[in-house]
């Protein structure tokens, strides 16, 4: 997690990737620089196949050497993981984020969505900053804070008034935890839920096939943004969509998938269970379809259904759905 | 290395747990009953919601002035003819409890968190007593040598068989594998009656205190902390003081929140305890010990809660009430029981075990196990925000504590 932290520092993203290798699957989109409304793309989607090497690598090593110490320092925590991440990390980045690829799809119809409903937002692409989130997360406040105050001046050296922001951990680090560290924060900041909530109803949307779906809610969205009616309204708005709930864990009770934000680095085993627990509350409903809306949670929920062995189930992320309904 | 074992053992035991079918199968059926009686109890009396409100401000109040409401209290309890003491740590704790004690005397203690913080058990059993837990899950706890796995319901993760298993060895009787759990119940309460009779002292911990008045307010079901606080002629209560509280009205509010959340609408038994046992029907002088106990002692242990109590954002973990609720909505605890945990498990246990045990190996690896999902919170009467503590407990394990409150 140093090496995450490194990389967030030294190149704005988590991985250490370089940013137009990320920031390519906007290329055909067109999207404008200097706007004052910015489409924050993040890292995990962006991310997300490295991630989910990352992740299988990291699960396999977790079993083999149950290696790990604890020392007080986090440094010292992290190097003694027993875990040898530059290995890995050059592994996994052998890989191209190219458009179309699975894990930017919901980018790109996020991107197509916000544009149907008539917002045409700027990209920054490989000049975005890193929200830095997992900093803040680790308890690494000092570097957080630095990075903050970094982030907002180069978003505001695009001209950045607006921001709207996709990956939950982003969106609440740059709507809720820059303000604690920049006087006079004035970027205004929403999350993609709300923006497309608020134009939805005058659109019609219908999906091409009648289909059960249940939604998992982001920690991030539900606890910590509060967005629990939102993608109800919107997949409620979409015809030929029958919302299907667990009986206790939706909502503000949702259970966590088990990414928990850097867990599945520290605990990848037990992660993998908290992700087959989950995926199993969610299939109680008998939905074809599970829906969420963060790259972390796309990627247990899928490896949650693998474990399980369960074909003829799909993780989608919300943008998806609701371009696609648009498309019909 | 120590440091290095530490770790390894604590994720190998958490995993071991996560891979345990019968423990997440017990942990499962309880997570299930727990949400459909919490939700009758509340939808039973909605005016919990308003109370917890009411409880969280004095709480707030309350933590700040906790030495002295202590201070009050122990007047009041000396009042009252009981003897009140200050414990300033553990240590100290044990010394007066095993000093009031003495050796070669039977005990029957309720189920006490504070206790168990401390290890009371074992230090007076070390000091050649004999002691017998009367809650039925940490008797079962007791016997089997294991430690509680949850605040309320110790022995959540034992499954019927092997009680009767344990209990068959333990009593000398036979006691089916496929027995009622009834059958159980009544052999646990035919071996712990005479105990209580014949104890020399009975302990007890309190949920809440009032420190005008010095009362206890003890909440149980089985009526095991009743027969144990009433039968022997002594009364020992380890209470501690973050759970002090300055009115009996104030505490009768506490009670019913606590109660209430940790799922019962009501509770079989609310005990309200001032001082020891007396009597003035003859000729109106008042006599101590009539058919309760003698002494009544009460020992409010700070151990490190004024310490933390000065930590800003981590002095909510003091506002806790030990109802439970927060356990069941961890989906960590839902697969490893207590195990994610110190003295007291998930994420708020990380705090506890950083501020007031001073275990930062230990807090460490709770800190980090936290998911920081936000569920407890959401469950939490008191609105504990864990992740936030958790993040700070984090920022001072990485960055080192900034702050003078560790001094």
């Amino acid at each position: 997690m140093t090496y995450l932290a490194d990389n967030i520092i030294t190149h704005q993203n988590i991985l250490g990737v370089t940013r137009e290798q990320s920031a390519r699957w906007a290329q055909k989109l067109d999207l404008p620089r200097q706007a004052e409304t910015t489409f924050f793309a993040g890292c995990g989607y962006q991310y997300s196949a490295q991630l989910e090497r990352l992740m299988s690598l990291a699960r396999g090593v977790d079993k083999s050497v149950i290696g790990a110490e604890l020392p007080m320092r986090f440094a010292r925590f992290q190097k003694k993981l027993g875990l040898n991440l530059p290995g890995i990390y050059s592994n996994v980045l052998s890989l191209n984020i190219l458009p179309g690829r699975e894990e930017v799809k919901p980018l790109e119809a996020a991107i197509k969505v916000l544009r149907n409903l008539g917002i045409q937002p700027g990209y920054l692409a490989e000049d975005e900053p890193c929200c830095g989130a997992p900093l803040n997360h680790a308890g690494l406040q000092t570097k957080f804070a630095n990075n903050a105050r970094k982030a907002y001046r180069t978003l505001k050296s695009f001209g950045v008034k607006q921001v709207i922001g996709i990956v939950p951990y982003c969106t609440h680090a740059v709507s809720k935890l820059f303000p604690l560290h920049i006087d006079g924060y004035d970027l205004e900041v929403k999350h993609f839920l709300e923006v497309v909530d608020e134009k939805i109803p005058s659109y019609k949307l219908r999906y091409p096939r009648k289909v059960r779906v249940t939604y998992h809610d982001p920690c991030q969205l539900v606890r910590y943004l509060s967005l629990v009616e939102e993608p109800r309204r919107i997949l409620k708005a979409i015809e030929g969509i029958e919302l299907v709930e667990p009986e206790w864990t939706h909502g503000e009770w949702a259970t966590c998938c088990g990414g928990g934000g850097g867990f599945e680095t520290v605990f990848p085993e037990l992660s993998q269970v908290l992700a087959v627990n989950r995926a199993s509350e969610l299939l109680e409903t008998g939905a074809d379809i599970i829906v969420t809306h963060c790259p972390g949670c796309i990627m247990q929920l899928k490896e949650g259904l693998r474990e399980l062995k369960i074909e003829g189930v799909e993780v989608l992320d919300l943008s998806q759905v609701v371009a696609t309904a648009m498309e019909t | 290395m120590k440091k290095t074992s530490d770790f390894k053992n604590y994720k190998k035991e958490i995993m071991v747990a996560a891979h345990d079918d019968h423990l997440r199968l017990a942990l499962s059926r309880a997570i299930k009953s727990f949400r459909s009686n919490v939700k009758n109890a509340l939808d039973k009396f909605p005016h919990t919601v308003g109370m917890a409100e009411d409880v969280l401000k004095i709480k707030e109040a309350a933590i700040p002035r906790m030495e002295e409401l202590a201070r009050q209290a122990v007047a009041a309890i000396e009042e009252n003819n009981g003897k009140g003491y200050i414990a300033r740590t553990a240590d100290e704790a044990l010394g007066i409890i095993a000093g009031l004690t003495g050796s070669n005397k039977l005990v029957v203690k309720g189920k006490t968190m504070t206790g168990e913080e401390i290890g009371l058990r074992e230090y007076l059993e070390e000091k050649g007593n004999e002691v017998y837990e009367t809650d039925l899950g940490e008797f079962i706890i007791q016997k089997m040598g294991s430690r509680p796995m949850h605040i309320l319901s110790p022995s959540i993760h034992v499954p019927r068989e092997d009680v009767a298993r344990l209990f068959s060895k333990v009593m000398g009787q036979e006691i089916a594998p496929d027995s009622k759990i009834a059958d159980m119940v009544a052999a646990a309460r035919e071996y712990l009656r005479d105990k209580f009779f014949r104890a020399d002292v009975g302990i007890s911990g309190a949920n809440v205190v009032a420190a005008e008045t010095g009362t206890l307010f003890i909440i149980e079901n089985e009526g095991n902390i009743r027969l144990a606080t009433s039968a022997p002629p002594v009364h020992i209560a380890l209470v501690g003081m973050e759970k002090l509280v300055p009115t009996l009205s104030d505490a009768y509010k506490v009670s019913e929140v606590t109660w209430r959340y940790a799922n019962y609408a009501i509770p079989s038994y609310v005990s309200l305890v001032s001082g020891p046992s007396k009597t003035g029907d003859i000729e109106k002088e008042t006599t101590y010990g009539a058919h309760g106990p003698r002494e009544f002692h009460v020992i409010f242990l700070d151990g490190g809660r004024t310490r933390l109590a000065k930590y800003p954002r981590l002095a909510q973990a003091l506002y806790c009430l030990r109802c439970g609720a927060c356990l069941y909505e961890c989906p960590v605890f839902a697969v490893t029981a207590g195990h994610f945990g110190d003295k007291y498990f998930t994420g708020i246990g990380a705090v506890w075990a950083a501020i007031v045990n001073q275990d930062m190996e230990k807090a460490a690896s709770i800190a980090y196990t936290c998911l920081t999902c936000g569920r407890c919170r959401q469950r939490c009467p008191m609105k504990i925000d864990v992740p936030e503590m958790i993040i700070e407990l984090r920022k001072l394990l990485a960055e080192g504590d900034s702050s003078n409150a560790g001094n």
